[in-house]
């Protein structure tokens, strides 16, 4: 049976989860975008976030609003040094896409998501961590919807994030020069854009995204190891719904994908939660393979 | 001929004279080892928390076994195997156990798929196996006579946690279960139990992914009409993060709701570090408390893991120091490590260990073959945030009903 108020907590704690989805998502997208390549180490950027965000909170004892930043600069630190050694081969030397070692992307980043889940598994220990709150009050009602404090400030957080993000992307100068870099790499590489430090600058903010979005999850699903892994199945669900390379295409799958799985696991079964995108993904490969946003053909 | 004659009578009195001075301990050491293969979860997705309380507390044994001068004047060497929670790697272990490294028996494993995935082959080639830590009844349903088992059993559990609902006067029960033979086999164990002793429970049961994250969707439903009691049925990691997003909806522990932990995860090295506010007034069924009586041998056991780890004991500890006494004490009582011999020296065992008296039950029928039947457990309350086990509030001693009139229910 229906109920108005179980509706609107499913509604709402989707709409969060979907926020923390487009956190991951949009750098998967911008990753995507520019080098044409899957990050499978993406969800490991998601545990750096989660580990610097509580390790060092807890060590240090600093106030978590200061520890935040502090988590997307590690995620961010690591995917622009991912860039710099690991992402140079593909295109250093190549002025065309088709001579690019797809093949090696996949390796080098699958390779890397396994050489840090087994890092920080032997260097931090197994043991899972919690991270501490943002608030430290532990539910706030909201007419019917009872959330937690944290839950509700994390999203807050993300949904500006998001916002500054789409903003820096459609109207900053690095953001104009990563969308041309997206459109064409060749023809932004003859008008004088530098590729080369838009891809870095895209690894690293997408690093810092996916990071800052394993900082703000900590105090609710508790860091281990392999943290990673299950948001990074997400993102790579909702970048092909979205539209590969699409930002808006990535938020909004993101906030779809979180309220379906939300309502599904309560109307349809729990047990099937974690398919319901993938069936999603296969009517769209079916009727739609472009996504919501995606173009059909990119070259110029 | 006299000088080589003279040397070597020199160095027989040189190696007589060291044997002297080491011991028995020193004869050990000097023996062929005897190998006993450890299958334990050391990476996720399994439970490393309690793979290193297993390894912690096997360690702790066998050192205390190998400085008195080992078994039948042989050390005892672990070999360890990382199973990582997964029945497929937990098979593949043990088969390079017994046909690489040749070990003579097995011990260690904590989760009950995987031991249900260990035994057949332990079984194939006919190799004793201590089950430490699988409670699934379906391990001991095989009757396979090469597995023991001085460990817990859903059965009991589940008999305990019927008694402590109907006692509770709980008239409606949610439990949420892990998708394991462990969560589901103790879940419908509830469900049977309650069947018998107190048929007017409603109860219901929920699966929920022991690799997941957010349960929320799963547990929003109950906040509209909140049950009686809410039995949590899982294994940490995920256990943890179901505890905490329970209290977080205000589901339970509440006012109207009774939150009990049938896993006996509150005494876990790192359950303060990962649940907050959630576990305050908790029940939890346990198989040790620090008031509990304890025989001399595990006090020992206690004090020495303790100075190794800086934790305070754990059920798990003691399991997995039992699991190897129980295997040391039948080879000694076999006198050499042939299996048959192994095996029919663990049958006729009667032995004090870290817990009472263990000895296995020769019934074959249904959970209590080769099982350890008597095993003593306790229920507590946890009644304050990063409370210590000791001042946990004990509600119900081993061996006697639980006293509903020591609860303390939660203010909101």
């Amino acid at each position: 049976m229906l109920s108005l108020s179980l509706s609107l907590d499913l509604l709402v704690n989707g709409l969060i989860i979907g926020l923390f989805y487009a956190l991951m998502a949009i750098g998967l997208s911008l990753i995507f975008g520019i080098l044409r390549i899957v990050n499978f180490a993406h969800g490991e950027f998601y545990m750096v976030g989660a580990y610097a965000y509580t390790l060092i909170a807890l060590a240090f004892g600093l106030s978590p609003w200061l520890t935040l930043p502090l988590a997307f600069a590690a995620g961010a630190a690591v995917g622009f040094v991912v860039e710099r050694l690991l992402m140079r081969p593909l295109y250093a030397g190549y002025t065309s896409w088709g001579l690019m070692k797809d093949e090696y992307a996949v390796i080098v980043t699958f390779g890397l998501s396994l050489l840090l889940i087994n890092l920080v598994d032997k260097v931090v220990g197994p043991y899972g961590y919690r991270g501490p709150s943002l608030v430290q009050v532990s539910r706030i009602a909201l007419g019917p919807i009872m959330i937690s404090g944290h839950r509700l400030i994390a999203a807050a957080v993300a949904l500006l994030v998001i916002v500054a993000v789409a903003l820096f992307i459609r109207y900053s100068f690095w953001g104009r020069q990563i969308r041309a870099v997206a459109q064409n790499r060749l023809g932004a590489s003859l008008a004088g854009i530098d590729t080369a430090k838009a891809s870095a600058i895209v690894f690293a903010l997408a690093g810092g995204l996916a990071a800052l979005a394993g900082a703000l999850l900590s105090p609710i699903f508790n860091p281990t190891p392999d943290v990673g892994v299950f948001p990074a199945i997400k993102s790579y669900v909702i970048v092909v719904l979205g539209g590969m390379g699409s930002i808006p295409g990535s938020i909004l799958a993101s906030l779809m994908l979180g309220v379906l799985e939300s309502f599904g696991a309560v109307y349809i079964s729990y047990d099937y939660r974690d398919t319901f995108g993938l069936a999603i993904l296969i009517l769209f490969l079916l009727f739609r393979p472009q996504g919501l946003f995606g173009e059909r053909e990119r070259e110029v | 001929m006299l000088r080589q004659s003279s040397r070597y009578w020199r160095l027989a009195g040189l190696a007589a004279l060291l044997a002297g001075l080491l011991g028995p301990a020193g004869a050990a050491l000097a023996a062929e080892p005897i190998k006993i293969g450890v299958t334990i979860a050391m990476s996720p997705p399994g439970s490393v928390s309690q793979g290193t309380q297993v390894r912690d507390g096997t360690d702790v044994a066998v050192k205390m076994i190998n400085d008195a001068g080992g078994v039948l004047g042989r050390p005892i060497e672990l070999v360890y195997e990382d199973t990582q929670g997964l029945p497929e790697k937990a098979r593949a272990a043990v088969e390079k156990l017994i046909t690489s490294d040749h070990v003579v028996a097995l011990t260690g494993e904590h989760q009950s798929s995987n031991v249900l995935a260990e035994i057949e082959v332990a079984h194939r080639y006919h190799i004793p196996y201590i089950n430490v830590n699988g409670w699934a009844d379906a391990i001991r349903e095989k009757g396979y006579v090469e597995v023991f088992n001085p460990n817990n059993y859903n059965t009991r559990v589940a008999v305990a946690m019927a008694a402590a609902m109907k006692a509770l006067g709980a008239k409606r029960v949610i439990a949420f279960c892990e998708n394991t033979d462990y969560g589901v086999g103790l879940a419908k164990g509830l469900g049977e139990q309650l069947k018998a002793a107190a048929p007017e429970i409603d109860y219901k049961y929920e699966t929920l992914d022991r690799a997941g994250k957010d349960f929320l969707p799963a547990l929003l439903p109950l906040r509209a009409n909140p049950p009686d009691a809410v039995v949590e049925i899982m294994l940490p990691p995920a256990a943890y993060i179901v505890l905490n997003q329970l209290y977080e909806q205000g589901i339970a522990p509440s006012a109207k709701t009774w939150l009990y932990d049938a896993s006996g995860i509150a005494d876990y090295p790192d359950f303060w570090q990962n649940v907050g506010d959630g576990a305050k007034d908790m029940i939890v069924f346990g198989l040790y408390h620090p008031k509990m009586a304890m025989p001399e041998l595990g006090k020992k056991v206690a004090a020495a893991y303790t100075a190794k780890t800086k934790n305070e004991p754990s059920r798990l500890l003691f399991q997995a120091a039992d699991g190897f006494f129980v295997l040391a004490e039948a080879i000694k009582a076999a006198g050499s490590t042939d299996p048959d011999a192994m095996i029919k020296a663990l049958e006729g065992i009667k032995w004090t260990g870290t817990r009472g008296e263990i000895s296995f039950s020769s019934e074959k029928s249904g959970y209590r073959y080769h099982q350890w039947i008597d095993i003593p457990y306790v229920t507590f309350q946890i009644t304050g945030v990063k409370q210590p086990m000791a001042d946990t509030n004990l509600v119900q001693e081993a061996g006697k009903p639980l006293d509903v009139g020591k609860l303390q229910k939660p203010a909101m």
